[in-house]
């Protein structure tokens, strides 16, 4: 077993392939995770009753099973009652209800976490709900759950290899593919770790930097 | 994690892989020795029907583990136990130890005869398609695929067929890599891949098991030669195939080869009308 340079510059396109679709479906992922928990978080802290209780559910059902199970449903059951899609696109969904729920929990905890008396402090200063949330609740909110919701995002970033289970050719499909036809595990597999061990630093200096200028907001 | 534990860790994974490397490979002879010893040879499978299967209750059976476990009891070694693998990871897992033998319908091809040491030919198909009833989009070779800009090929990854599709032209995103067979039938089933293309015995096995009146085979493919397996050894284990050779030859001979192989589907006489030389040079 050796090191073959050659080698590796020769794969180095298919895999930067499978990184753009890598990267593509984390962000849109999270475009739909960051949406899809905001419903979730409204309709289970302000709906009435019964659809707080049907979302609350929905939401313990889906954070409770695994990812894998959720994206073989999507892609090969659905299909049984007229919805196909396209393995991106189901991938896509699979990703951003399951990390949805996630960031619903956060949306939650980081609302609720806001005292009571600063409600009450923007109703007694006669601001509007719309006011209240705005320029209260939410600046105050919002700063202790970036971390979380950081850490959200990398973990969906590093659960993308999943979707090869789907027939997405993302980074880890690439790498298969490659060594499937040249019997080599161990260029394709350490450049994949390579690529997301920089994707993932990259983004942590990134949310450091976001974590910092929201902390500044709050200590104005 | 800090640049410097990264390096550190580095660092000691190359150091384990040269000690990995560096252990010298086991005396040709002994590899026989071992299994006996052991009682069991290590058999890589792909649950494809009628070459390897898995029944419910986990008993191992299809045609190249039948041979195997019979050639490997007249060498003295009891028997065989079978982990299940996709086909581009049996070579690899093979050169990491962790079969001693590749027994799954693995047709042979010169770039694979460069990477492991096969037996004689063992088990012969040649390819098919499945795809949807009255083939709307008239696909009789590999190449039909490659000009339709429409159609989508499933094959399994490291497959011969998804070589083959390659081969002939067609993009890599429209030649989709499906994990197993009842995924494959699926995906043509609900429209995401017109054909599904497997060895011929295969396709059959799958289509009848599945009775859906909307799919048909089209078999052979044409322009597809017709491939044959064979057991494959771990380069280094050239002792332990020719020992498994001399018994294999000694089965063809008496009709016990026939016996085992034909219920399946499979033709004795095709297999002994080749040789490994000819299939491994064959283009």
């Amino acid at each position: 077993m050796e090191w073959d340079w050659n080698f590796v510059w020769q794969i180095m396109p298919t895999l930067l392939e499978g990184l753009k679709i890598t990267i593509l479906a984390t962000v849109l992922g999270a475009a739909v995770a960051a949406a899809v928990g905001l419903v979730f978080a409204i309709l289970r802290m302000t709906a009435p009753k019964p659809i707080a209780k049907v979302t609350g559910f929905i939401v313990e059902f889906i954070r409770g099973t695994p990812l894998l199970v959720q994206l073989y449903f999507i892609f090969y059951v659905l299909p049984d009652i007229g919805i196909r899609l396209p393995a991106l696109l189901a991938g896509v969904i699979g990703l951003g209800l399951h990390y949805g729920t996630y960031a619903a929990e956060v949306y939650r905890a980081g609302i609720e976490n806001v005292p009571r008396g600063q409600w009450e402090a923007a109703k007694a200063t006669n601001l509007t709900g719309r006011q209240a949330w705005i320029h209260v609740i939410l600046p105050q909110a919002i700063p202790p759950m970036i971390p979380a919701l950081a850490n959200y995002l990398i973990a969906m970033f590093k659960e993308t290899p999943l979707l090869s289970a789907i027939t997405v050719l993302e980074l880890m499909n690439q790498a298969k593919s490659v060594a499937n036809s040249s019997y080599r595990y161990i260029e394709p597999m350490t450049l994949v770790g390579i690529f997301f061990l920089i994707m993932s630093l990259i983004s942590v200096v990134f949310l450091r930097w976001l974590e910092e200028r929201y902390a500044r907001v709050e200590e104005r | 994690m800090s640049m410097r534990t990264f390096l550190t860790m580095a660092a000691g994974a190359s150091a384990l892989m040269a000690v990995v490397v560096a252990t010298p490979a086991f005396a040709d002879d002994g590899k026989l020795e071992e299994l006996k010893a052991q009682g069991f040879a290590r058999v890589a499978i792909a649950n494809e029907p009628p070459f390897t299967a898995v029944a419910a209750d986990g008993k191992v059976s299809g045609a190249a583990p039948d041979v195997a476990r019979e050639v490997f009891k007249r060498l003295g070694v009891a028997d065989i136990v079978a982990s299940i693998s996709e086909y581009g990871a049996m070579i690899p897992g093979l050169q990491a130890g962790r079969h001693d033998v590749i027994t799954a319908g693995l047709f042979m091809k010169p770039e694979r005869c460069a990477a492991v040491v096969y037996s004689e030919p063992i088990l012969c198909d040649a390819e098919a398609f499945a795809l949807k009833k009255g083939n709307p989009l008239k696909l009789q070779s590999y190449k039909d695929i490659a000009d339709n800009p429409d159609a989508k090929i499933g094959a399994p990854g490291g497959g011969t067929e998804e070589k083959l599709a390659l081969e002939a032209g067609v993009p890599r995103d429209r030649v989709i890599v499906v994990p197993d067979g009842q995924s494959g039938l699926k995906m043509l089933q609900d429209g995401r891949i017109d054909v599904y293309s497997l060895p011929v015995l295969s396709i059959n096995d799958l289509v009848s098991k599945a009775s859906d009146p909307n799919i048909e085979v089209v078999a052979p493919v044409v322009g597809a030669p017709v491939y044959c397996d064979g057991a494959a050894f771990r380069k280094g284990d050239e002792a332990l195939r020719d020992a498994f050779d001399v018994e294999l030859a000694k089965m063809k001979q008496s009709g016990d080869f026939a016996k085992i192989i034909e219920p399946y589907g499979f033709s004795a006489a095709a297999a002994m009308s080749t040789s490994r030389e000819k299939l491994c040079a064959a283009q």
